[in-house]
């Protein structure tokens, strides 16, 4: 088992989670994303579970992060950008007529690649979500209460009229997992949320991902494995293929708890580019 | 083999010193922008001294006069009291729209429908339609038109479809110098649209759009040429009180004075000039300084 | 960290339909879309303005005789309606002020794209704003009693009259320069520094890099930029009527008095002629000319600036 990748520790055994049911949040069949007349991702059948970590790994252009990016219907802002296939949102299909984007991020956070703070103080950053959903008023116990979940509030629960733009780049990312709590969310999107940063504000961030998956569903888009294998419970890897026409998409090759992944995968890609022969 | 290799002692990684072309292209290049400077700043001087003798407060207390015998005390106060008024209602009107459809451009738009393609290149064509144009539009279809005659708000009306375009432009660079990520960020928290422009992309580019609109207005104070061909051309010699009254604007009135025949009456024309140049460098330099403070947030 | 958090039931029970209507998203886009609008009236307000008493001037007098006489005297009688004096007095102007400004506006544009420091740059780019922010009246001023005095001492075989294409052809180049360095500028900085280092590694030298690289892959941002300012030269009007004259001779002679075509309109518009009289339709005909000319001029720039920007965006 751990012949395959000595370097990695998977969070298995150690920390044991029951993660032999699903209980699905979202179901994703025969799931394709197309920019346009590209097909960039094609047949994605996945099942994210209930209060689960789970990554999307695998070399770059694989389509991971687009699709992430369906679940909360951010690809819609670009044009030319759709998707064919389901996904479904606790049985209610996500792309369905019915569905209001808006009211689908206002219900499925996101956290990006760059900290993103907003231009203004670190209390508006977090009172800025609850605002344009409708809340009114003060909101010291909300952004206390945000602040403190995503282990920020230490650290500046002094200077909350400060300008979030003055905080480093660890503290950044925390803030904008402080303000996508904010909300309520009933699932955090994580697009690389770490490749910014460096591997203290790294490590911070993946234990509050530990404490926030008793909480939230977790969905990581991740490059780096040996994050995947720590913090996840189980792991969607893709990579791209080239069809007969050489054009390239993306493919989910293997989905599986972690622990299986990293030390038994089934398919010869996954061991390859998880022992760093490929990718 | 040994004639095909260097000798070692001929190569010279030392820069030989640059050639002489090199240094006369350079100082060439620079003379240009010399020229622009040594010009503005002959041209400021040239009009300080010949305006120097009426640079007094009857100057901007007095009504004009092309008579010699009132040169010693005439000034431009229904001048600058006329372009007060013409510039604040054009403000009034041309901001407010100018930065709608710069939003409307930058945030909704579909690039790839020809209507939108359309309009963007249309403001871009605006912008470059020389200013007498605007004032035969003025004056064929605001004030005989509309009959709105050769009032205040039909010269504001003008002036702020003439500076329009180049506030949608400056509105438009603003706009897009704030990142997408804020964009993604509010959205991604359930933020509508709207929400997201008002509430992130507009405080956010509202120091460029303040540079922008300062620089159109100077721009519009500054104008004469449409004003001549609505009835803004003749000396009034009362200060405007209102939308349907007439007017004068500086800029007409220091072209009346400076093409005058007397001598005395140019020195008017000249101290109004000053008074033009001061108002429109204070702006620019307050414009110039709010872009470099707040230059690069991101 | 233990928070009861969140407080809201998983979302099974609630639809992800839209919770409450959003009527003001699509109000504002629609006013947005009006506000866009308004560039758009404008231009047809333009052209509604000009076309009527264009064609009801061509109802009074001939198009042989617009385009077929070099007698130009509408304000005067007997009105004579030869369009060819005023269209020569702007294309000399502007030739005069198209060789004052190419060359000094590309050399500033070379200066602060490729050459100048970042310190150098924060000077010298207010300048040229500054330069580009005088009322052109003032210019018109300089020109006249200025520059012509100037010129008349240095060259009295030239002979200049009081106002003249010369002092004020010159001042329109000084006019226009900022159009042509600012543009361009922009154009050279879009280049790829690729190209630049591309050149550097053949052990080609700065000024090579700019005259061989930077300004032939800018060369449709020059361009633009260089029709952009013969569309403004043309069109000016106030250097023109306090520096150039209104005097209408058919003259390729730059030290004579002569009206342009903005020149005219501003000379007859300011007089107060009565709506449907023959004077007062040469207005909007001669404006028809000078905007169809800057328009064509001006539609070209603009589609070109389009296309350098979609190639290197």
């Amino acid at each position: 088992m751990t012949e395959i990748m000595p370097n990695i520790t998977v969070r298995g055994p150690e920390a044991p989670r029951n993660i032999e049911a699903l209980d699905p949040v979202f179901t994703v069949s025969n799931l394709s994303v197309f920019y346009g007349d590209y097909e960039a991702v094609r047949g994605v059948d996945l099942t994210i579970g209930n209060r689960e970590i789970t990554a999307m790994i695998g070399p770059s252009g694989c389509g991971k992060s687009t699709v992430l990016r369906c679940f909360n219907r951010m690809n819609d802002l670009i044009p030319g950008a759709r998707a064919a296939g389901s996904i479904m949102y606790h049985g209610e299909d996500l792309y369905g007529d019915h569905v209001d984007p808006i009211e689908v991020r206002r219900r499925i956070g996101m956290v990006f690649q760059k900290p993103n703070p907003f231009p203004k103080s670190i209390y508006d950053n977090i009172a800025y979500g609850p605002r344009v959903n409708g809340m009114k008023g003060k909101m010291d116990d909300l952004v206390e209460q945000a602040l403190t979940q995503a282990a920020l509030w230490d650290e500046v629960k002094d200077k909350l009229k400060q300008n979030a733009l003055s905080l480093s780049g660890g503290q950044q990312q925390r803030l904008c997992i402080a303000r996508a709590i904010a909300v309520r969310p009933e699932v955090i999107l994580m697009d690389e949320p770490c490749s910014a940063l460096d591997p203290i504000a790294t490590t911070k961030i993946e234990d509050l991902m530990q404490e926030l998956s008793r909480d939230y569903t977790i969905v990581i888009v991740t490059h780096n494995m040996q994050q995947a294998a720590r913090v996840s419970d189980r792991t969607a890897f893709f990579t791209a293929e080239v069809d007969e026409q050489s054009v390239r998409h993306g493919r989910l090759v293997e989905f599986d708890e972690t622990s299986r992944i990293f030390t038994n995968p089934s398919d010869k890609r996954t061991e390859d580019y998880i022992t760093g022969r490929f990718g | 083999m040994a004639i095909l290799s260097t000798p070692a002692s001929t190569v010279r990684l030392a820069s030989q010193g640059r050639p002489l072309k090199e240094h006369l292209f350079r100082i060439a290049l620079l003379a240009s922008l010399a020229i622009a400077m040594i010009f503005l700043v002959v041209l400021l001087v040239y009009v300080v001294t010949q305006g120097w003798s009426r640079l007094d407060l009857n100057l901007i207390q007095n009504f004009p006069s092309l008579r010699a015998v009132n040169a010693a005390t005439a000034g431009v106060l229904s001048g600058i009291m006329g372009t007060l008024w013409v510039v604040a209602l054009t403000a009034l009107m041309a901001l407010p729209t100018g930065v709608l459809a710069a939003v409307y451009l930058e945030e909704y738009a579909d690039k790839t429908k020809w209507y939108n393609r359309l309009i963007e290149l249309n403001i871009a064509n605006l912008a470059a339609v020389p200013s007498i144009v605007y004032g035969i539009l003025g004056l064929g279809v605001i004030s005989r038109g509309f009959g709105l005659g050769p009032s205040v708000i039909t010269g504001a009306i003008t002036l702020s479809l003439l500076v329009l375009p180049i506030v949608i432009i400056a509105a438009r660079e603003a706009i897009k110098s704030v990142p997408p990520s804020i964009r993604e960020g509010s959205l991604a928290l359930g933020a509508t649209q709207w929400q997201t422009i008002w509430r992130q992309v507009l405080p956010a580019s509202v120091p460029g759009i303040a540079t922008g609109s300062i620089l159109a207005l100077s721009r519009a104070i500054g104008e004469a040429a449409p004003f001549l061909l609505l009835g803004a051309a003749t000396l009034v010699r009362f200060n405007p009180d209102g939308l349907d009254s007439s007017f004068s604007v500086l800029p007409v009135q220091i072209y009346n004075l400076i093409t005058n025949s007397r001598p005395e009456v140019q020195v008017v024309g000249a101290a109004a000039i000053v008074v033009l140049l001061a108002i429109l460098l204070l702006m620019n330099s307050v414009a110039i300084w709010l872009r470099n403070r707040y230059q690069k947030r991101w | 960290m233990a928070a009861q958090h969140p407080a809201t039931a998983p979302g099974t029970g609630r639809s992800l339909a839209r919770s409450r209507p959003r009527y003001g998203e699509a109000i504002i886009k629609a006013l947005l879309l009006a506000a866009a609008l308004v560039s758009i009236a404008t231009t047809v307000g333009i052209i509604y303005s000009l076309v009527e008493p264009t064609i009801e001037f061509f109802q009074a007098v001939s198009i042989g005789q617009f385009f077929g006489s070099t007698n130009w005297g509408p304000l005067i009688k007997p009105a004579t309606f030869g369009v060819w004096p005023i269209v020569v007095a702007t294309l000399e102007i502007t030739l005069i002020a198209i060789i004052v400004a190419v060359p000094l506006g590309l050399a500033a544009a070379i200066y602060l794209s490729e050459y100048a420091k970042p310190g150098v740059r924060k000077f010298f780019k207010p300048v040229l704003e500054i330069l580009a922010g005088v009322p052109t009246v003032v210019f018109g001023y300089f020109a006249l009693s200025f520059l012509t005095p100037l010129l008349k001492d240095i060259f009295p075989f030239l002979n200049l009259e009081a106002k003249n294409a010369l002092s004020a052809g010159l001042l329109v180049g000084i006019m226009i320069i900022p159009i042509v360095a600012s543009l361009s500028e922009d154009s050279m900085a879009a280049v790829p520094n690729g190209l630049r280092e591309g050149s550097f590694a053949l052990g080609a030298s700065k000024m090579l890099t700019s005259i061989r690289v930077v300004v032939p892959a800018a060369f449709s941002g020059i361009v633009a930029a260089i029709i952009l300012a013969v569309s403004r030269a043309a069109g000016e009007t106030m250097i023109v009527a306090v520096a150039g004259g209104f005097k209408s001779i058919f003259t390729f002679d730059p030290t004579n008095e002569m009206a342009t075509m903005a020149a005219f309109i501003a000379q007859a518009g300011a007089g107060d002629l009565s709506t449907g009289s023959i004077p007062y339709k040469t207005i909007f005909a001669v404006g028809s000319l000078l905007f169809i000319i800057t328009f064509v001029m001006n539609w070209f720039s603009a589609r070109m600036v389009q296309k350098y920007r979609e190639v290197y965006d």
